[in-house]
């Protein structure tokens, strides 16, 4: 008898019993499904961090200070200590190629000319380099001192008409104060330009922490209002106390040596005597400093992924196991009520490994079924969830290629005993069997 | 009787049931089965026709003694072997016609063939060519529970001759049908018989015995006695398979010590 004979008969029984075959194989699709859905948003939500990483990103060394051994991602617990003069020292060492705080502005909105757009947190204030020469599709970057910025195309196209190099911005403190920008230039890209942006791609105004942040921190709001004289406003501010609750220190270069010799030397530095945050940190103090590079940090995440993903893949495995207790429940089940069935079959002649085969070829059949529309379930749901989420999708197909494999064996896992059982029969109690 | 001729043969056999005390269920039976023959067994319940049918259907071996099946010692034939002679050579028709209820008329006739593993095409058209003799050539397409208890018994008949086997074995045939219906499916197994077809039938009734050409009576595990009939109901065959004079009641085998010779005379 060959296999496909088999297949046919055993498709009949299926067929046979439809609500209770579709109730089975429930089991196994909601396993499969589940497993493939999260893996599948795991994958591309890995994807989507992972591609945002551009490579000159790689000496950058983001640093910030927190009590010892805060759990969490960037800025976790992260307290205001790097000062502009501890910056301006490290920018100093030839390890570093560039230091400069990094922080956000809190602001209410941006107009172009009469048109005004609210804007929350977007406006970022950094050093010059931050924005890379390679982020950028127009312009160049701000420099610092000077009241100019570089949008991105999120914060761009807010307006209806594209702000683009050359336009005038005046950006409203939540404060109520107002000051002006120049749009120096526009980058190619929405999303963050660093873990400290977070990778999701919003509207940001890229400005030099000097005037920007200074002004913002000391709370009165920008200059002196609109149409004033670039920096005279802030000329009073008390600058040297300024402290940085998230800095970036540039290494020489992306080598691992250069990249970590810079961190040693900027930890040293802020450890010292000679560095304001040494008043936090270091010696006896509470705070530590943490430099990392995105790499290390986004493996930080990764390693956070992975772990929440291996939880849920475990839950859905399980949910897969009792998906075939399932089967192999149904199929004894089915094997003592075909008693008779079976006992016809060995009466006509079927050799005992051609009933075990049949009843194998049901349990693996509704396993495959359970394990196809399980994997078609399961994809589509991490489709729908990396559109929702606004993630690259990324088909995991080794996966799919394991599902089925895995729906196999849980057919032949859950069908044997119940088929050996059935194979086993005796034809003469079987056919007496009612 | 050469072995050609025979097609099942029984020596002396016992059959033994370890229960809570031993309980013999054949004690000591011979019995021939000409080819072309029609033999029914009667005899009242707890007598042994079940355990005899199994021995004979190769669905059992016996604890003593030899089953011969179409030449083939059943007892020294594994499990495997001997559901491949069943298969082979062994027709059944049960009381409670036994098809397989989710497979159509013709799917059920060709069943047997399937684990034989013939072809599809070849399988259908052998089963098409079967229920057209039994008269359900219209019916090829439908399911058990769509067909009466007659038709369902046809196709049960058409299912047990479609590997042209060495008997059909058929156990209380017309048990589940009624008066006209049992007269059709008796008519059809006097057909097939004449047609050449080995039969045996066991049943407790005397008017579905006596349409055989002998009646073997069974009583607490033994052949009581072997009644020879005048073909009832059908033509008289020219030569009767079995060499006793009808109507005769015998000793098993002793009425045929004749034939057993020439026999042996042959095997030598």
């Amino acid at each position: 008898m060959r296999p496909l004979e088999h297949a046919r008969l055993a498709w009949r029984s299926i067929r046979g019993h439809k609500l209770r075959s579709a109730l089975t194989t429930l089991g196994v699709i909601i396993g499969i499904a589940a497993v493939i859905a999260f893996v599948t948003l795991g994958a591309s939500l890995q994807a989507g961090i992972v591609g945002d990483i551009s490579p000159d990103d790689q000496r950058n060394l983001y640093g910030w200070a927190a009590e010892p051994e805060t759990e969490g991602g960037p800025l976790a617990g992260a307290q205001p200590v790097v000062s502009q003069d501890d910056l301006e020292e490290i920018e100093e060492f030839d390890e570093v190629s560039a230091a400069y705080g990094y922080a956000t502005v809190p602001t209410q909105a941006v107009s172009d000319g009469d048109e005004q757009v609210a804007l929350g947190d977007g406006l970022v204030a950094t050093g010059p380099s931050y924005v890379r020469e390679g982020e950028l599709a127009e312009g160049r970057s701000f420099e610092a001192g000077e009241r100019e910025a570089v949008l991105n195309p999120a914060a761009a196209e807010q307006f209806e008409e594209n702000v683009t190099v050359g336009d005038e911005l005046v950006v409203t403190t939540v404060g109520g104060g107002q000051t002006t920008v120049d749009v120096v230039g526009i980058t190619a890209t929405s999303e963050g330009l660093s873990p400290f942006e977070g990778f999701e791609a919003s509207p940001r105004i890229y400005v030099p922490t000097d005037p920007y942040y200074a002004e913002g921190a000391a709370g009165i709001g920008f200059g002196d209002g609109l149409g004033g004289d670039p920096g005279s406003g802030s000329e009073a501010e008390p600058t040297d106390d300024l402290r940085y609750l998230a800095v970036v220190v540039e290494a020489q270069s992306a080598e691992e040596a250069d990249v970590d010799a810079a961190r040693d030397r900027a930890v040293e530095y802020l450890e010292s005597e000679e560095a304001d945050a040494s008043e936090f940190v270091g010696g006896g103090e509470d705070l530590e400093v943490t430099f990392q590079t995105s790499t290390e940090l986004l493996q930080q995440l990764q390693d956070i992924l992975e772990l929440l993903q291996n939880f849920i893949v475990g839950i859905a495995a399980i949910s897969l196991l009792v998906g075939s207790i399932g089967i192999a429940n149904i199929m004894l089940v089915s094997v003592t009520e075909r008693t008779r069935e079976i006992g016809i079959m060995k009466a006509v002649g079927a050799q005992n490994r051609e009933v075990l085969g049949l009843f194998l070829a049901e349990a693996v059949i509704l396993g495959v079924v359970g394990a196809v529309l399980g994997t078609a379930l399961g994809l589509l749901a991490g489709y729908l969830g990396a559109l929702y989420v606004d993630l690259p999708l990324v088909y995991p197909l080794e996966y799919v290629a394991l599902a089925i494999l895995v729906g196999i064996l849980v057919g032949v896992l859950s069908g044997l005993y119940p088929a050996w059982r059935a194979a086993r029969t005796d034809p003469i109690d079987a056919l007496r069997y009612e | 009787m050469a072995s050609s001729d025979v097609a099942v043969s029984l020596e002396n056999v016992h059959k033994t049931y370890r229960l809570a005390e031993p309980v013999y269920a054949l004690d000591g039976v011979s019995l021939e089965v000409p080819r072309g023959s029609y033999t029914a067994i009667m005899g009242p319940s707890g007598s042994g026709k079940s355990t005899l049918m199994n021995l004979v259907g190769c669905l059992d071996t016996p604890t003593e003694g030899v089953v011969v099946v179409d030449g083939r010692d059943v007892t020294a034939l594994d499990g495997s072997e001997r559901t491949a002679l069943r298969g082979e050579q062994v027709g059944f028709v049960f009381q409670t016609f036994n098809l397989m209820p989710r497979l159509s008329a013709l799917e059920n006739v060709a069943l047997p063939q399937l684990f034989l593993g013939v072809g599809r095409a070849e399988r259908r058209e052998r089963a098409r060519e079967l229920l057209e003799r039994v008269g359900l050539g219209d019916r090829t397409d439908h399911l058990p529970n769509e067909l009466s208890g007659g038709q369902r018994q046809r196709v049960a008949l058409a299912r047990a001759l479609v590997n042209d086997p060495a008997l059909v074995l058929a156990d209380e045939p017309s048990g589940n049908l009624d008066t006209e219906t049992e007269a059709d499916v008796l008519d059809l197994f006097a057909e097939f018989h004449d047609a050449g077809t080995t039969m045996v039938v066991v049943t407790h009734e005397r008017h579905v015995a006596e349409r055989a050409e002998r009646i073997v009576h069974l009583l607490d595990g033994r052949i009581e006695r072997i009644e020879e009939l005048e073909g009832v109901g059908e033509p008289a065959r020219p030569d009767p398979a079995s060499g006793s004079r009808p109507g005769s009641a015998v000793e098993p085998k002793g009425a045929d010590s004749d034939d057993k010779t020439r026999a042996e005379d042959e095997h030598e």
